[in-house]
């Protein structure tokens, strides 16, 4: 028999700290590599880099409205994770995020323009929240059902929903009509209406700083999702299914129910994200998403789907985005392509560490490696 | 394997420690060398970062580093524009790139430049506008300004477009006269939307006038895309045109060559749009309708130069005054839009005198496209233009777009003859009709 040339092993022990050790060295790793990039490019890295760990913040004109901008691209990134990782933690690919935040959008702005002027604000923003959640919800359900009921594959539901609800967006944004309220009367070209007072997030004025209630929220929902997946039955449920759904089964438990119940969780919760994104914003637009449903994925996956690491590395990301758009402004040479390369560099390096932590490879002189 | 990993490892640990350490005492000096051109160094030098002159930010659709199309165009016009202020791309431009149509994707970026100290903010795209509304109030003291769009305000908020139409119907006597030429009086022309966009529309209009006023019998065939950007769809268009109708001259309002390159293919002849395409067609290109972003952006940069406080510090609260309104909109007169120059070796004898006897009266101002006089010519033998002037009412076709139906018009006359031309505001953000003689398919 031919043996394979070499053969993956899982490694004993590596506690934590040799994960989070083998994770700087990655980043260092890549950083080094961009350097090397930016020096090519004539730019001086540790200017660059300053600048996008520091999001250009020190000593700037408006620290705090830097702050606000970099929250606001965190809160929908980090519901999205969490929400995702529920799904993952049963082993359902839920790849839909991108539709189902696109989803709860369009249901949050249809709320904020409906009634935005009709109901008190926080009335209003309840009501967008709960639509939020019903539409991203029952558009993942969707794919839930499906598969409960046909065995469909789940991957290539979420990922096809993505398109039908972008392109719904999109029709939404283009398309003049008197039925399309989601269009500005005023504009002769079509734009997006401004939502009312009403339909945009409450914000807590902390001097000169901006506190977005989204990120309070997001907290909340955060501490939630942590004893729900550690201490309750649902969690427990979860994570028997995701190792096996047929233990699952036989320990009595409706596989077909929880796959349900979980999947509409992990759903609604990136509606709701959409829903708080809008609000914030105060407006609808054809990139509401800012690929918060690809790069979440990403976020589970560096996490281990573990709720607090989910936390940490969907700031780092935001940090990583936002900071190198800031860093690149004033090099002509650097543009939005170079910060996606360099983000690329660091992500492909920490994944490639995670998994040499977790795995070692065996040649095939070394079978006496193997247990 | 193991020790592998672990000294590749111990390898990185120590180039940590180098790097940070590098990092820690190193990074006064380098901020010493390089504090001009960053703006958003430590804490001490923002004071400094203000006072480093004047600084020009800009949010782009695209990237700076295109090699063509609207980004690039821009890009190229401000760049151009401030060299010829004095100011230093280099160091004096901050530039947000690949920001899409999303009020927090565009008020992140304004944000961004406002806290690196740029002092006028232009944004180039039209979806940018809800933002750059916002944020104008946000920052009183910064100049704002956005390309297409109709929103202002009265101190430190404009927006500018130019009146293309002027050049297309330049671009529409070149195809008028070859047509003539040719004794083909189908013209098609690829368009990217038509009535939807009060930009699209009325540079078909504008392009069909002056095919017109040298061939009245000329009929535009209008073959819309509905999309930006596609090359392959408006090749398609193109070949559509040229299979259906016959068409003998393509013009276009869409980004690439393809329908210029089509036409070479079918030996049949165009007019392209935003940059001079006979590069790439050189058998069959006319003239293209172009712009020349530099003149209003060099307009724009100086006038928010001049804006100070009585403390000699940059406050574009004074730039709608400085700017003289809150709205620029130039056309031919002041070079912001033009024919590139005339492909001699295919066009039709006499169409550069004819082009620029018209050129010279818009300069004029006493004539513009849209209005109740209709123009002709009388060619003399030794090549010498008269243009007449008659009046005429201006016509539609009949058809208008009303809440996303084409629905026909109560009244098709647009301008009774002799009227006065079409109001500013309907051309750049409401005319929503075709002129006679234009057919869409």
């Amino acid at each position: 028999m031919n043996a394979p040339l070499f053969r993956v092993v899982k490694r004993e022990g590596g506690g934590p700290l040799r994960l989070a050790v083998s994770y700087v060295a990655a980043v260092v790793l890549a950083l080094l590599v961009g350097t090397v990039l930016l020096t090519l490019l004539g730019v001086p890295a540790l200017t660059y880099y300053k600048g996008m760990f520091t999001l250009g913040i020190p000593g700037s004109r408006y620290p705090f409205k830097q702050v606000e901008g970099f929250l606001r691209l965190f809160v929908p990134l980090l519901l999205t994770s969490l929400a995702l990782s529920l799904a993952f933690r049963m082993r359902f690919w839920n790849i839909g995020g991108e539709g189902q935040f696109t989803m709860g959008a369009i249901a949050g702005a249809a709320v904020a323009l409906k009634l935005g002027d009709v109901f008190p604000q926080p009335l209003v923003l309840l009501l967008m929240s709960l639509a939020g959640l019903a539409a991203g919800g029952l558009y993942g359900a969707l794919a839930a059902w499906l598969k409960v009921k046909f065995q469909t594959n789940e991957t290539l539901m979420t990922l096809m929903l993505n398109y039908i609800a972008l392109y719904l967006l999109r029709f939404l944004g283009e398309t003049k009509g008197t039925w399309n309220f989601f269009l500005s009367s005023q504009s002769e070209r079509p734009k997006f209406e401004k939502f009312p007072a009403g339909g945009q997030m409450l914000e807590l004025s902390l001097g000169d700083f901006h506190l977005n209630l989204t990120l309070v929220a997001a907290a909340f929902i955060c501490a939630a999702l942590f004893v729900y997946l550690r201490y309750t039955k649902h969690g427990y449920e979860i994570a028997v299914v995701g190792d096996s759904p047929n233990t699952a089964r036989y320990a009595g438990m409706g596989v077909g129910r929880i796959i349900l119940r979980t999947v509409f969780l992990s759903a609604a919760l990136i509606g709701l994200a959409g829903a708080f994104y809008v609000s914030s914003a105060g407006t609808l637009s054809t990139a509401v998403t800012n690929d918060v449903g690809w790069t979440g994925i990403v976020v589970a996956w560096l996490a281990n789907l573990n709720t607090l690491g989910i936390v940490v590395a969907s700031l780092l990301i935001t940090v990583l985005q936002f900071g190198s758009q800031v860093a690149g402004t004033s090099y002509a040479s650097i543009d939005a392509n170079f910060a996606d390369l360099l983000q690329g560099v660091i992500l492909f390096a920490v994944l490639a560490a995670d998994f040499f932590t977790r795995f070692r490879l065996v040649g095939r002189g070394r079978q006496e490696g193997l247990k | 394997m193991k020790k592998l990993l672990a000294l590749a490892l111990a390898a990185a640990m120590s180039l940590s420690l180098c790097a940070c350490g590098g990092g820690n005492s190193s990074g006064g000096s380098t901020s010493g060398n390089a504090g001009g051109s960053a703006p958003q160094q430590g804490s001490a030098t923002a004071p400094e970062g203000e006072s480093d002159g004047f600084k020009v930010g800009a949010i782009y659709i695209n990237s700076q580093n295109d090699t063509a199309g609207y980004t690039f165009q821009h890009h190229n016009g401000i760049t151009t524009a401030m060299k010829n202020l004095g100011l230093d791309p280099a160091t004096d431009l901050l530039i947000v790139d690949n920001v899409k149509e999303d009020y927090t994707a565009v008020s992140n970026a304004v944000d961004t430049l406002a806290n690196q100290g740029a002092n006028i903010i232009f944004g180039i795209s039209f979806g940018y506008i809800d933002a750059m509304n916002d944020k104008a109030e946000d920052y009183p003291d910064i100049a704002f300004s956005h390309a297409t769009g109709y929103m202002s305000n009265d101190t430190n908020f404009n927006n500018y477009f130019g009146r293309i139409y002027q050049a297309r119907y330049l671009a529409g006597i070149a195809a008028g006269m070859k047509s003539l030429e040719i004794g083909n009086n189908a013209i098609g022309y690829v368009a990217a939307y038509n009535l939807e966009y009060a930009e699209t529309c009325s540079g078909i209009n504008g392009f069909a006038l002056g095919a017109q006023s040298v061939n009245p019998d000329a009929v535009i065939y209008v073959n819309k895309i509905d999309t930006w950007g596609d090359e392959n769809l408006e090749r398609q268009a193109a070949q559509a045109l040229i299979d259906t109708y016959h068409c003998g001259v393509i013009s276009q309002h869409c980004d690439s060559a393809q329908p210029q390159l089509v036409a070479a293919e079918n030996s049949a002849f165009g007019c392209g749009y935003n940059s001079d395409m006979t590069e790439q067609a050189p058998a069959a290109h006319l003239t293209s309708a172009i712009w020349h972003w530099n003149v209003y952006y060099e307009t724009a940069i100086h006038a928010a130069m001049g804006c100070t406080d009585q403390n000699g510090k940059v406050d574009g609260s004074h730039f709608v005054d400085a700017m003289g309104g809150n709205a620029y909109y130039a056309g031919l007169a002041e070079g912001f839009v033009d024919a590139s120059p005339l492909n001699e070796s295919i066009a039709a004898p006499n169409t550069q005198a004819v082009m620029d006897a018209v050129r010279e009266l818009i300069v004029s101002g006493s004539w513009d496209v849209f209005s109740g006089v209709k123009l002709s010519y009388n060619i003399g033998e030794d090549g010498s233009v008269e243009v007449v002037q008659t009046e005429a009412p201006l016509m539609s076709n009949g058809y208008e777009l009303k809440d996303g139906e084409v629905v026909e018009m109560a009244n098709p006359e647009i301008v009774p003859a002799g009227g006065p031309s079409v109001d500013d505001g309907v051309i750049k953000g409401s005319m929503n009709y075709n002129v006679a003689g234009v057919v869409t398919g």
